[in-house]
C-alpha cells in the first residue's frame, strides 16, 4: 500500500482523490452507483444565496475528448442547503468541500456567514470566483488581483475552516491571481475551472450552447490544467489542487509532479460516477509499481530542461 | 440503476438506417420498470468522446435488453459494428415510465424516426396485458418502416413521401386511426417536430396525452444538469431551482403533455 494521504491546510485528507464541483451534485445523489465515503473528499455544487434555476437548454455539447457546458449555476441556494444537505453530510466519512459562487463580495460573506452559524461537520470552503456561465457568478473577480485579494481576506476573518479559491484559466496571468489569494489568507488554490468555448451546428447555423459560450472540460483541458498548475505553483507557497481532464491515475501524477497536493476529478463522473474510485487503486497501484512512495514527495518534483 | 458490461446476442439492419440490438444484462434488466426508462451506452472506451449516449429500451426479456436505434452520427455508426460475443459497457434503466391502467382508456401509441423503440416497447406491453391499443408509426419513407400498414389491427404507418401507409405526418395518420377509437390516450415519442404537432393535436381535440421527450444528455443520472426541458408553469425567473427547468433524465423521459414546453 502507498501512502496516498495528503494534506491541504490545516485538513488531513485520507487520498488526494476529490471530485469537483458541479460535477458530483450535492455528493449523495450518486450513492447508488459509487462508493461515496472511500473518495478523498466532495466538493459539492456552486451555492448561491438564492435558489438559481439555471440557463436555457441547450445546455451541454460534446466536444472533441471533453465538453462544453452552460448550466448556469442551477441550484437550491444556500438556506436549502444549511437545511437539507448539510445533515446528510453527519452520515459521510468522505469530507465535504462547500462550493460558494456570488454576485457580490457581501453576497459571498453572507452565504458564508450563514453557513458557519450553522452546525456542520463541512471540511472548508471552495470559492468559485471563476464560473464563465453567468452574468454575474463571481468571474469579474476570478480576473482581477486586487478583488480577488479583498474577496479573500474578507472570507478568511469569517472563516477558520479549509479556504481554497477556485483560479480561472480564462486570464493573462493566472500566477498574478494566486498571488492575490494567497495575500488575501487562502488556506490552498484549485485550478483550473473551465475554459471558455463555442460549439456551432452549422446545418443550421445555430449555436449549440443556449448563450453560445460554455465552459470547456474534459481530456481536452489537460495540458492548460497541468500548466496552470505549475505556473502558480512556481508562484505561491500555499497547496495546490489540480483540476482538468483527469480520468486516470497516471492523469493524478502528472498533476502531483506539476504542483499540486490532490485533484479533482470532473467531467469523467458523468461517464462513471465510481471512476474517483477506480483512480485511487490504480494511483495505490502505480506508486508502488514505481517505488514513488508517498504522494507528498511527488509534489511539484516536474523535472525541466535547463 | 447500475453500470453493467453486457454481451452482445444480436445486432442487425432491420429498415433504412435502422438497427435492433439485442444484449444480455441481467442486472439492469432485473432493475427495470417499464416502457419509456432507457439506457446509456459507452460506445467507447476511448475519450475522444467522452460521454455516454442514450437509447430508448425497446424490450426486456427475462435478462435480456432490446434496443432500437437509428444511425444518425459518427457514434451510432460505431454502435453498428458491435458483432455478438462482444461486450458493451452500459448504465441503467434511467427515467421514468409512462403511466398507463387506466383500462377506459385505449393507449394510441405513436412514435417516429429515433423515438420508436419505447414506443414499440408499450405497445409489446399492451399486447402481453390484453389491452387494445393503436400504433401509429411515422418515417420519412417506406425503407425506414419494417412493420405493416395494417389498419384492419389498428397499425398505421406514415410515410411523408407517400411510399407506405397514410401520407404526410404522424397527425393525419393518428386523425384516421381514432375514427375506430373510443377514449383515447396519446403516448408518444419521437423528433421535435413531431411531438410538438402531437403535443398540439391533443390539446385542440382534448385528448389526453404522454409525451417521452428527447434531450442532449450527459450524465442520465441528475448531476450534470445539462438535459432540462422547460415546463408550462415554471415561469418563475429567480428563486426556483427545478421549477422552472425539469432533469429529463430523472424527472422523465415521459411527462404529460400539458405540463412540458416542447421546442
Amino acid at each position: 500500500m502507498a501512502d496516498l494521504g495528503t494534506k491541504i491546510g490545516i485538513v488531513d485528507f485520507e487520498n488526494p482523490i476529490f471530485v469537483a464541483s458541479g460535477t458530483y451534485g450535492y455528493g449523495t445523489e450518486v450513492s447508488e452507483l459509487a462508493d461515496i465515503n472511500d473518495l478523498g473528499a466532495i466538493v459539492t455544487k456552486s451555492i448561491t444565496r438564492y435558489p438559481r434555476e439555471g440557463n436555457p437548454p441547450p445546455r451541454i455539447v460534446e466536444t472533441p475528448s471533453g465538453m462544453l457546458n452552460s448550466i448556469g449555476l442551477a441550484n437550491i441556494g444556500v438556506e436549502a442547503y444549511i437545511e437539507t444537505m448539510i445533515p446528510l453530510y453527519e452520515e459521510l466519512k468522505t469530507p465535504i468541500i462547500m462550493n460558494i459562487a456570488g454576485s457580490t463580495e457581501a453576497e459571498y460573506c453572507e452565504i458564508l456567514e450563514m453557513t458557519e452559524s450553522a452546525s456542520s461537520n463541512i471540511a472548508g470552503y471552495e470559492i468559485n470566483i471563476s464560473c464563465p456561465n453567468v452574468k454575474a457568478g463571481g468571474m469579474e473577480f476570478g480576473v482581477d488581483c486586487d478583488l480577488t485579494e479583498q474577496l479573500t481576506s474578507r472570507l478568511r476573518k469569517l472563516t477558520e475552516r479549509l479556504l481554497i479559491m477556485k483560479l480561472s484559466p480564462n486570464v493573462t496571468d493566472i500566477a498574478a491571481i494566486g498571488i492575490a489569494a494567497e495575500r488575501g489568507g487562502a488556506d490552498a488554490l484549485s485550478a483550473i475551472n473551465t475554459l471558455v468555448g463555442m460549439s456551432i451546428d452549422t446545418t443550421n447555423k445555430e449555436s449549440n450552447i443556449h448563450f453560445g459560450f460554455g465552459g470547456l472540460s474534459g481530456p481536452a483541458i489537460k495540458p492548460v490544467g497541468l500548466a496552470c498548475v505549475h505556473k502558480v505553483y512556481q508562484a505561491v507557497d500555499i497547496p495546490l489542487i489540480g483540476i482538468g481532464g483527469i480520468t486516470c491515475a497516471n492523469d493524478v501524477l502528472e498533476y502531483v509532479l506539476a504542483g499540486a497536493a490532490a485533484v479533482q476529478v470532473g467531467t469523467a463522473n458523468y461517464r462513471d460516477p465510481d471512476v474517483g474510485n477506480s483512480i485511487i487503486i490504480e494511483l495505490d497501484t502505480l506508486l508502488d509499481k514505481n517505488n514513488m512512495g508517498s504522494i507528498l514527495n511527488l509534489i511539484g518534483k516536474v523535472q525541466l530542461g535547463s | 440503476m447500475k453500470i453493467e458490461i453486457a454481451t452482445v446476442l444480436e445486432n442487425k439492419l432491420i429498415a433504412s438506417n435502422i438497427w435492433k440490438m439485442k444484449m444480455t444484462a441481467p442486472g439492469i434488466a432485473e432493475q427495470y420498470k417499464g416502457a419509456g426508462q432507457f439506457i446509456q451506452i459507452l460506445v467507447q472506451s476511448s475519450w475522444d468522446n467522452p460521454l455516454r449516449r442514450p437509447m430508448s429500451i425497446a424490450a426486456v426479456d427475462g435478462d435480456q435488453i432490446v434496443i432500437i436505434y437509428k444511425v444518425f452520427g459518427r457514434m451510432t455508426q460505431v454502435i453498428t459494428e458491435q458483432e455478438a460475443g462482444e461486450e458493451l459497457d452500459i448504465l441503467g434503466p434511467l427515467g421514468n415510465t409512462f403511466r398507463w391502467g387506466d383500462d377506459e382508456f385505449t393507449p394510441v401509441l405513436v412514435g417516429g424516426g429515433v423515438g420508436l423503440a419505447p414506443i414499440l416497447n408499450m405497445y409489446g406491453e399492451c399486447t402481453a396485458a390484453g389491452q387494445n391499443a393503436v400504433l401509429v408509426i411515422g418515417a420519412r419513407t417506406g425503407a425506414e418502416h419494417f412493420i405493416d400498414h395494417e389498419p384492419q389491427n389498428n397499425v398505421f404507418l406514415a410515410t411523408d413521401d407517400g411510399t407506405a401507409g397514410i401520407t404526410g405526418t404522424v397527425i393525419p395518420a393518428i386523425a384516421i386511426s381514432l375514427k375506430n377509437t373510443g377514449k383515447p390516450e396519446i403516448l408518444a415519442c419521437g423528433p421535435e417536430p413531431m411531438l410538438k404537432a402531437v403535443q398540439e393535436f391533443a390539446a385542440a381535440h382534448e385528448i389526453p396525452a404522454q409525451l417521452s421527450v428527447e434531450s442532449y444528455m450527459g450524465c442520465g443520472i441528475g448531476i450534470c444538469q445539462g438535459c432540462v426541458v422547460e415546463r408550462v408553469n415554471g415561469n418563475v425567473s429567480e428563486h426556483s431551482y427545478h421549477e422552472k427547468y425539469s432533469l429529463v433524465c430523472i424527472d422523465g423521459p415521459v411527462y404529460k403533455s400539458e405540463e412540458v414546453i416542447i421546442g
